[in-house]
């Protein structure tokens, strides 16, 4: 008998909230996270853009303990995150149990904030890099803390595929806990690149709104960053059900492949082929059940690409899908988009509300699903898409639906 | 050179989470609560607030077979003394 994955636990932390309700109540009602904002690193270095910033976020990093202290912003970000998320599944682990978890993180950067400070210090002032600059950086480092902080000594390992970094990693996950090698999987995303050295570059790469994600609309002019983590408890269906588990949902499917073409610009087959492998063998529900949290980054190229991709994946079904991209309220999380976007279609499997697409302001021929324009609706839904993909041609979609 | 012991007593106190009472040289290392971060961190601040280079390697037990802070204290200054 095939080993089966479900979600049993979710943790959120983004700029529109700080834990799973929070950030749901903020995505039904349409509210947004992104504001014009300055980040000061020293006299002359200041960069104001539009960003999806966690506002208060240093009281909540204050009684992490002094392990955590000693952290990046994604390190900490990922860990109040999976703190909610392994409590929400009531998880309490027995030794058996760590050694059968796995720790599996997405990021797209690592510890920029510890990167940034160090080079601005070096040079700027002459001084030296703090010793733990390195630690703090590393991608695994979230993943690292994880496993140390709750004594978790299964498979544990950074995934780091860009934008779909947080799908990637959960895909990845339940891959493991399919194939035996785990049995359950804390995993996701953690992204914290709002420093100043990232945006200057981000900003070079000319692909950042001027003022507003627009995701669908036709006067969108690029994304808007956000930060934050979104984690997930993943775990074998009947190990969950052992322990008497909350279910949320089924991962049915997970779908991965990669555009061959460019760096920058998307392809239709790539988007349209990783949908594909998700809904492979899936007994899909009729196309009005289904919701799809779209890439939808509001960029020029992105959301035209995946609107020809799902409609090469549907075909006629595509006018009954529901789709919506909240990037327009949490911004681009980057490497953790995937991690709080499956959340928010596993939250919309759950409760048949399907968040918006904010900003929603001029109709685009080139973009013309069922997007959800500006306020959430109703749907009794049965299969739910997170997509996510890449720079890089890096594409990754999973698959929830109810057990 | 100046005498480092008050300096390092104070930048360990300041790592010693585990303890209510300010560090002696007879404290146990044990119960400073510090781990192998505090040690690089604290190798770090000596040679920020004393202007030298340690010559030291985070990959060898640092804390070896030291069982006092006298014990660190002592190592520390003799790492200093290397360098010097």
């Amino acid at each position: 008998m095939a080993r089966r994955v479900v979600v049993t636990g979710l943790g959120a932390v983004a700029s529109t909230g700080m834990n799973v309700p929070a950030f749901w109540e903020a995505a039904t009602s349409g509210k947004s996270g992104i504001k014009s904002d300055t980040i000061v690193a020293g006299e002359d270095l200041k960069i104001t853009a539009p960003m999806a910033r966690i506002e208060g976020f240093d009281d909540v990093a204050a009684d992490l303990g002094r392990d955590i202290a000693r952290t990046d912003n994604f390190t900490k970000f990922a860990v109040v995150a999976s703190d909610e998320a392994i409590e929400d599944a009531g998880l309490h682990f027995s030794d058996e149990m760590r050694t059968r978890t796995a720790t599996i993180i997405g990021t797209g950067i690592g510890g920029q904030e510890a990167m940034n400070t160090a080079y601005i210090g070096m040079l700027t002032k002459g001084k030296r890099a703090h010793p733990l600059t390195i630690l703090k950086t590393i991608p695994n480092a979230a993943a690292s803390q994880l496993s140390i902080r709750h004594g978790l000594t299964g498979p544990a390992f950074a995934v780091s595929s860009a934008c779909a970094s947080g799908a990637h990693a959960i895909g990845v996950t339940a891959e493991l806990i399919k194939s035996g090698a785990a049995d359950i999987g804390v995993t996701g995303a953690s992204e914290a690149v709002l420093t100043y050295g990232s945006l200057e570059a981000w900003k070079a790469m000319h692909i950042l709104s001027s003022d507003q994600c627009r995701p669908f609309s036709k006067n969108r002019n690029g994304l808007v960053i956000g930060e934050g983590a979104g984690i997930l408890v993943l775990e074998e269906y009947d190990h969950a059900r052992a322990r008497g588990a909350k279910v949320y949902a089924e991962l049915v499917g997970f779908g991965m492949n990669a555009d061959g073409k460019d760096m920058i610009n998307p392809a239709v087959e790539g988007a349209a082929g990783a949908m594909s492998l998700a809904l492979n063998g899936i007994d899909q529900p009729a196309a009005s059940e289904i919701y799809i949290n779209a890439h939808g980054t509001g960029t020029l190229m992105n959301d035209p690409t995946e609107t020809k991709a799902i409609r090469e994946v549907f075909g006629v079904g595509a006018d009954d899908l529901i789709v919506s991209s909240t990037k327009s309220m949490h911004g681009h999380l980057l490497g953790a988009a995937g991690g709080v976007e499956t959340i928010m279609a596993i939250k919309a499997l759950e409760t048949g509300i399907v968040p918006p697409t904010i900003n929603f302001e001029e109709p685009d021929p080139e973009c013309d699903l069922n997007i959800t324009p500006n306020e959430a609706q109703e749907r009794s839904l049965s299969l739910t898409l997170s997509n996510s993909f890449a720079f890089g041609g890096l594409n990754a979609v999973v698959a929830f639906a109810r057990i | 050179m100046a005498d480092l012991e008050p300096t390092l007593l104070d930048i360990i106190k300041d790592h010693a989470v585990g303890l209510t009472e300010a560090p002696t040289r007879e404290t146990d290392i044990n119960d400073l609560g510090i781990d192998s971060f505090a040690v690089v961190e604290i190798i770090y601040e000596v040679e920020e607030k004393l202007g030298i280079e340690v010559p030291f390697n985070a990959n060898e037990n640092p804390l070896g077979d030291m069982k006092t802070v006298g014990d660190l204290i002592d190592g520390v200054k003799g790492l200093v003394e290397k360098g010097a």
